[in-house]
């Protein structure tokens, strides 16, 4: 009797598995990612960026406005201006990662807040997640907006999974989901992708919806000026970080 | 015919007066339940089967013959959370602290409610109070033909109601048109009654304005009081220049024997900015002033030390008036042992709560979040308590002493080796 039932549970998932098409690796679908966005080449071909656009935390009347800065391999600088709270900066500068607002003062980044945003802070990440994330699963299929897209789970070496949603239509990003690690505690990130536009021959998405625990902002890219010169001394920490960064003996 | 057909639209009439009545009580109670299961931070609020909770309460509200009997069955069943700031405020008392004066100009004037009398406790420099020689200490017994007393013992009568409300209360009465004058009766330190027509002018500081919230005015002053630092700011708004005037008059103590920050009266604003200043006055790392939990995630109030923070002792005072991120600064530094507090104990209300009107009338208090201050206490509900209680007086007022200012000052002399 036992057998039989076996026999009849193999049989239904073999039909199953007939029945549908076969899911795609997770590398296949990352890979997918970069072709439909631009492709290998123009990615290679972008060196350095400043981008410009707006924040918006709609649900309490407050915008700024945002200009980022990155540079191979690992330089990375972003301004935001804010209504009301004033300059925030964060960056990465090779193996520091910072950050200094108005607010908060400023504060050298460790642990998985460290690595988290030096995999944020590193030039081309689409292209080079192989780098980024060594473990890669296609976990399955989940409609967002009635959309069917693959659930890409991507581990990286050290942090929280990052949970990537790619059209299955488009092969275009649509949705991350992550448990974010920052310095007021681990906080559940959704970052919803929509609007992509061509800056410079590489589509990104120009607007970018992130709910991060109780706040929600949205992100506007307008413009992205590709391979421009940036000095080196855009990437420098200020002074306060520095001294953070002397008085704990580093480097 | 015509007979019956004015009888059926009486009858009709008094059944729709009754139904209203009690479908806005239903209405009420149904708001309060489903604010809690929505926007209570424990997804079963206080531990308890909220479903469970309706059921049994709705059937009550349903019977209630009154009004009152309605509110009386819908705090009860709040008070199962067994958490503060979770109230129902009749709609007659909510009208009383409502009162936001006929605008925004003042004299000059802040008071706050001693032994049940309204005190003028601080003058503005070069405000009309000021230029028509209002003393601190002075009863304020009247103001724009109001009673004062009246207003502060009918608030006073109900225990929902918190210094903090009474205290706005009574400065709302304060209040008027930019350019319009108030009739306000003193009596001054020798019990001599005093009727000025006072000028009101633009409220002290700069207009600032942060998202939705509408615009306030913002000020900070700093001073030396001999070999101590004095600072003091109405609100945690206006970032750039209150961080700034912070960090400056932190930056003037070094060197000095300590530093006071007065957050009497301050109410609160950007959360934000109680990690900000802790970190020019905490040197350890990895510290946090406490940890706010919300339904989905939670957020540690953590300090970033300075490179070169400031190492002489630090005063905190506060009253009753002093909440929300008044608080959590407060609160966090004394539990790090950074600071010692002075004064009375603070308002209470760390959390992000909200008052909402209910379609009855009445008002609901409810908090959206817990907050822990890292001794382990929830200030909620039991706010700061001060290291050393210290309460103004007005005969000390009159004498031209801040007692609080005071019991800092000596406290800090005692702390030099």
């Amino acid at each position: 009797m036992k057998r039989r039932i076996f026999g009849v549970i193999l049989l239904v998932c073999a039909a199953a598995a007939f029945a549908a098409d076969p899911l795609p690796s997770a590398e296949s679908v990352l890979d997918r990612y970069v072709q439909v966005t631009g492709g290998k080449q123009a990615y290679e071909k972008r060196k350095s960026e400043i981008a410009h656009g707006t924040v918006e935390f709609a649900a309490i009347g407050i915008k700024g406005s945002m200009t980022r800065y990155a540079a191979e391999p690992d330089k990375y600088y972003t301004s935001m201006e804010i209504e009301g709270l004033g300059k925030v900066e964060m960056g990465v500068n090779g193996a520091v990662a910072w950050e200094n607002s108005a607010l908060l003062g400023p504060r050298v980044k460790t642990g998985l807040e460290r690595a988290e945003a030096i995999r944020e802070g590193s030039m081309n990440s689409t292209l080079n997640w192989r780098k980024l994330y060594p473990k890669v699963e296609n976990a399955g299929i989940e409609s967002i907006d009635g959309e069917d897209c693959y659930k890409v789970i991507m581990t990286p070496a050290e942090g929280q999974p990052m949970i990537g949603y790619y059209q299955k239509k488009s092969g275009l990003q649509v949705k991350i989901t992550t448990i974010s690690t920052t310095q007021m505690g681990d906080i559940p990130v959704e970052l919803i992708a929509s609007d992509y536009k061509n800056f410079g021959g590489i589509l990104e998405p120009a607007k970018v919806i992130q709910k991060a625990g109780p706040q929600e902002f949205t992100m506007t890219l307008d413009s992205v000026e590709v391979n421009p010169a940036i000095p080196p001394a855009q990437f420098a920490l200020p002074a306060e970080v520095r001294k953070l960064v002397d008085k704990a003996g580093g480097n | 015919m015509p007979a019956r057909r004015s009888v059926l639209l009486i009858v009709a009439a008094l059944s729709v007066f009754g139904q209203t009545a009690s479908r806005l009580d239903l209405d009420s109670f149904e708001k309060v339940w489903t604010t809690v299961r929505d926007k209570h931070w424990q997804t079963k609020p206080g531990g308890l089967d909220w479903q469970a909770i309706h059921d049994e309460y709705r059937p009550r509200v349903e019977k209630a013959a009154t009004h009152d009997e309605a509110r009386a069955v819908m705090q009860e069943m709040i008070s199962r959370l067994k958490q503060s700031h979770f109230a129902i405020i009749p709609g007659a008392l909510y009208a009383v602290l409502d009162d936001e004066g006929e605008g925004p100009g003042v004299a000059g004037i802040d008071a706050r409610v001693l032994d049940g009398q309204a005190v003028v406790t601080g003058i503005d420099p070069g405000s009309p109070a000021e230029k028509l020689g209002v003393r601190p200490g002075w009863e304020i017994q009247r103001a724009g033909g109001k009673d004062l007393k009246a207003i502060i013992d009918q608030a006073r009568s109900n225990p929902a109601i918190h210094e903090l409300q009474l205290t706005r209360a009574v400065l709302a009465r304060l209040s008027g048109p930019i350019g319009g004058t108030m009739d306000v009766t003193f009596v001054d330190g020798s019990g001599k009654t005093v009727n000025l027509k006072l000028s009101l002018a633009a409220p002290r500081g700069t207009l600032s304005a942060f998202g939705n919230l509408p615009a306030q005015h913002v000020w900070f002053e700093s001073q030396r009081m001999g070999s101590t630092s004095y600072l003091r700011f109405n609100l945690f708004l206006d970032l750039p220049h209150v961080m700034a005037g912070f960090q400056q008059a932190v930056e003037n103590c070094k060197p000095c024997d300590g530093l006071i920050i007065d957050l009497r009266g301050n109410p609160g604003g950007i959360g934000g900015m109680a990690m900000g200043m802790a970190g020019f006055l905490v040197d350890k790392p990895n510290q946090r002033l406490g940890t706010m939990y919300l339904r989905d995630s939670t957020l540690n109030f953590v300090v970033n030390p300075r490179a070169d923070v400031l190492t002489a002792p630090v005063a905190v005072l506060v009253d009753g008036n002093s909440a929300s991120t008044s608080e959590i600064f407060a609160g966090g530094l004394k539990d790090l042992g950074r600071a010692s507090v002075f004064g009375t104990k603070t308002a209470a209300a760390a959390l992000p709560s909200a008052f909402e009107r209910l379609p009855n009338g009445d008002g609901f208090q409810y908090a959206l979040a817990n907050y822990i201050s890292q001794g382990g206490q929830p200030l909620e509900g039991l706010g700061v308590s001060p290291d050393v209680v210290v309460e103004l007086t007005r005969p000390a007022l009159l004498d031209g002493h801040d007692s609080v200012v005071d019991a800092a000052l000596g406290w800090i002399r005692r702390q030099k080796p």
